[in-house]
């Protein structure tokens, strides 16, 4: 039982900043290894790197004592490592039985039966509680437990040496996890190692024999389970608070002038409802981990998502103004940063300059307003040496940019359209120090000149260093807000965390908890 | 400096123009009296209906949708320039102004449709090219409706000048769709639209609008075609323009128009109207045979995408 399966030695990636630093890990036959961090401590990136998915930079990983190096998960899979990902590789149209089978037939030298695929299947599915469940039913027809439980069942083989779970139990309820985790350790008793990589640390200290803790990709701390607890970990996670960016430290001097106020908002995807005001002069830091519902709250106040339940509303020189499509946000001075760069910013293939002006002319739909190349040029070359962007010329192709300076492109839309409240996803996510620096002095600035930001970002470090106030988020719920003078990472991180503990059944770790996050 | 995104795609409708002078003085040399008047009327004579629908495919594709229909809107549009003139004894000018509010009609349609009901434009215009060729063939009962030289003048030689005034209108509409496209906020909101929809929405513009009045465009320009299709032919025919939403389509890309959407030019796509007239006509002065022009002109289409793939491809790498 104390063989070593993986040996891990100064396992390094970037991806264009360091993501994984000098990894050092060993993990036994048949232990339960979590893997635990907060968002962009490279968990994901650790897990994927095993089952093939991505190619590791620097560093060898031994497994059984034979050099293991895939170029593929299909490499992983021969060599008896298994994942099930946290974005569920399952195809919507195909039925439960064809998905779990997907991975398996090219490894059989006859045709399978059909009987015998469908005795397999079912074997597979009661051994992750889906006895009941009809082999033939369409992945799109099941609800997000199910998905994740035949998502699992698909991962889970005989022989496997290796089964990496990436949030396993993030759709699950508390019982369903109960159930994955007893499979989990009987698993572990017949020889698999697991690699446990979640967000919920009650599970975590529930079902695993070690743990480590990822922090900035670097090994914070590895040790059994027994001897840690929810407060530890928390601060394994967050660290002590460093001071990197504190140069401009803010200082809480808005006045009250409210400009933009939600009241009891709900979307689709917010059903908590939310309320609070955002002033002239202020920055608004959104706390939460993945998925809790920053990026959908964000959407929600630029009018991308229709409400619910309540109502937006902006204080501007005309009056009122409800906000219920983004033509309106964007008329009314809101502008908008999506957290995908590529995917909700950039016109690929177009010019610099283009990509710079489409939002910054009238709406002139209706008054058919001409261009002014002239104007449109001398704006830009101002905002390119403005931002000090690098580019060769206005007319450059746009992909041809680093992520930074596209970024910066991005943003310079929206300076040039005067906005009042910039709604900002994650504006640093994938860029260069340099480049983060400068966003960071931009937001400081537009602050000074008493506008309003409201700005996303995983990293709560960033968040401190930025913000006026922090408000997090949890489980798509508004569970607090932070102002500058009663806050510590580590009280954010509980707040974050706070939804997703209190359905936990150890009592004296939440109280531990509230502690935290009340202190 | 900061005009070479300009300078570039004039560099790229040069290579488009060249190439339709290439091919011209080739055709010269070949085939005897290639320059002639009577062939230089002829191949002007047939492009009024295909240019105006190209200019709304064009826009259509630049948006980020396709339109099928437009062939089957040209032909009820001319039916229904037949049946106002014949059956109701309508003005020719209220004729087509009936004709053009068919097809804008019909583009309207397909627009709400795609635009507000997400449904994929292929789909819907596909479903519009049978409808529209149905409702031609019920406007005139399945006949050819006889109309004459009343409506023959539109499509005749001006004196003197040999351009006549349908080949004036649609050279206009030519003129006027790329000073949109690039002069105007619309043209730009357009060119976003289809180059990335989601940054266009979140950039604030509302991208369905586009979609929809783009799509009418689109139909309308089909009616006028079925205007200047009834105006060549002096009749109106419930089977005008079977087909041509291809040859539009084949004119586009030639002239650069991308099949995915946010990148082309209105006179790139005429060059590309014009590339395969000359072709056409060409071949046959030179004594081609049908198929074999059906596999040349094929054959020119898909060098076209040919070398403008190339081109993006290039340009991509030269970083």
């Amino acid at each position: 039982m104390v063989a070593a399966r993986l040996s891990i030695q100064s396992l390094s990636k970037s991806f264009s900043v360091p993501v994984l630093t000098d990894i050092n890990l060993t993990i036994r036959r048949g232990e339960i290894h979590a893997v635990v961090g907060e968002n962009g401590a490279g968990k994901t990136t650790f897990g994927n790197i095993l089952a093939g998915f991505i190619n590791r930079d620097n560093g060898r990983i031994m497994l059984d004592g034979v050099e293991y190096e895939p170029s593929s998960p299909k490499d992983a899979f021969e060599a008896g490592i298994s994942c099930a990902a946290q974005e569920f590789s399952l195809i919507n149209t195909l039925s439960v039985t064809e998905n779990i089978a997907l991975r398996k037939l090219p490894h059989s030298y006859s045709v399978i039966s059909r009987k015998e695929l469908e005795h397999r299947t079912r074997s597979l599915l009661r051994i992750v509680g889906l006895g009941s469940l009809d082999p033939d039913t369409r992945i799109e027809a099941l609800g997000l437990a199910e998905r994740q439980l035949v998502e699992f069942a698909k991962s889970v083989f005989l022989d496997c040496r290796v089964l990496i779970l990436d949030e396993p139990t993030a759709a699950l309820t508390a019982h369903q996890a109960s159930v994955l985790h007893e499979i989990i350790a009987g698993l572990a008793a017949s020889g698999t190692s697991v690699i446990y990589i979640s967000h919920r640390l009650q599970d975590v200290l529930e079902v695993s024999n070690t743990i480590t803790v990822l922090r900035d990709g670097r090994v914070v701390t590895t040790g059994p389970a027994s001897s840690m607890g929810v407060a530890e970990l928390m601060e394994y996670m967050s660290g002590h608070v460093q001071s990197e960016n504190k140069s401009a430290q803010p200082v809480a001097a808005h006045t009250p002038e409210p400009v933009l106020e939600a009241d009891h908002i709900t979307t689709e995807e917010l059903p908590h409802d939310m309320s609070f005001t955002a002033y002239k002069g202020e920055i608004i830091g959104i706390a939460g981990l993945s998925g809790s519902g920053r990026s959908e709250l964000l959407n929600a106040l630029f009018g991308l998502t229709p409400l619910t339940g309540g109502d937006i509303s902006l204080h501007t020189a005309e009056g009122k103004i409800h906000i219920n499509n983004p033509g309106t946000a964007k008329r009314s001075g809101m502008a908008y940063l999506g957290e995908d760069r590529q995917s909700m910013g950039l016109y690929p293939g177009h010019p610099v300059l283009a990509n710079m002006m489409i939002p910054g002319n009238l709406d002139g739909f209706a008054s058919l307003s001409l261009l002014d190349h002239k104007h449109e040029n001398s704006a830009g070359e101002k905002l390119v040496g403005e931002l000090s962007i690098k580019c060769d010329g206005l007319g450059q192709d746009i992909d041809q940019l680093s992520g930074g300076n596209q970024q910066k492109i991005l943003i310079a839309r929206w300076l040039y359209c005067n906005s009042d409240i910039f709604l900002f996803d994650e504006p640093t996510r994938g860029i260069d120090v340099g480049t983060k620096n400068m966003i960071y002095n931009l937001l400081f600035d537009l602050r000074d000149n008493q506008k309003t930001v409201l700005v996303t970002s995983s990293e709560i470090e960033e968040l401190m260093a930025l913000s006026d106030r922090i408000f997090v988020l949890s489980k798509r719920k508004l569970v607090e807000e932070f102002k500058s003078d009663n806050w510590s990472e580590t009280g954010i991180l509980a707040a974050c965390f706070r939804e997703f503990t209190t359905q936990a059944t150890d009592m004296r770790d939440q109280a531990h908890i509230r502690h935290l996050s009340s202190g | 400096m900061s005009f070479t995104s300009y300078t570039r795609s004039f560099v790229k409708e040069y290579f488009i123009f060249a190439s339709l002078i290439l091919l011209i003085l080739f055709f010269s040399l070949v085939a005897d009296n290639f320059f002639s008047f009577v062939t230089l009327r002829t191949i002007l004579n047939q492009l009024p209906a295909l240019t105006v629908v190209t200019v709304g495919m064009t826009l259509v594709l630049i948006v980020g949708g396709i339109d099928l229909s437009v062939g089957s809107v040209l032909g009820f549009s001319a039916t229904v320039v037949g049946m106002a003139i014949i059956g109701w004894d309508l003005s020719i000018f209220t004729a087509c102004l009936l004709a053009i509010s068919a097809g804008i009609l019909c583009g309207s349609m397909n627009g709400i449709l795609v635009a507000y009901l997400a449904l994929p434009s292929f789909i819907v215009t596909l479903g519009m090219l049978e409808m529209a060729r149905g409702m031609a063939y019920i406007t005139t009962n399945s006949q050819t409706m006889y109309i004459g030289a009343s409506i023959q003048k539109l499509a005749l030689p001006i004196s003197q000048t040999g351009v006549s005034l349908a080949l004036l209108i649609a050279l206009l509409t030519v003129f006027a769709a790329q000073f949109v496209l690039t002069k105007t906020v619309p043209g730009r909101y357009i060119v976003a639209v289809g180059a990335n929809a989601q940054a266009a929405r979140m950039s604030g513009i509302n991208t369905k609008l586009y979609r929809m009045v783009v799509l009418a465009v689109s139909g309308a320009l089909a009616g006028l075609g079925g205007v200047f299709n009834v105006a060549y032919l002096g009749a109106a025919d419930p089977n005008a323009g079977t087909g041509l939403e291809l040859a539009a389509i084949a004119a586009a890309v030639i002239g650069g128009t991308s099949l995915m959407g946010g990148r082309g030019t209105i006179v790139g796509a005429f060059a590309g109207v014009l590339i395969i007239a000359v072709l056409q006509n060409g071949l046959a002065q030179v004594g081609v045979s049908e198929p074999a022009k059906r596999l040349i002109t094929g054959g020119v289409i898909i060098i076209a995408v040919f070398l403008d793939a190339w081109r993006i491809r290039r340009d991509k790498l030269k970083i």
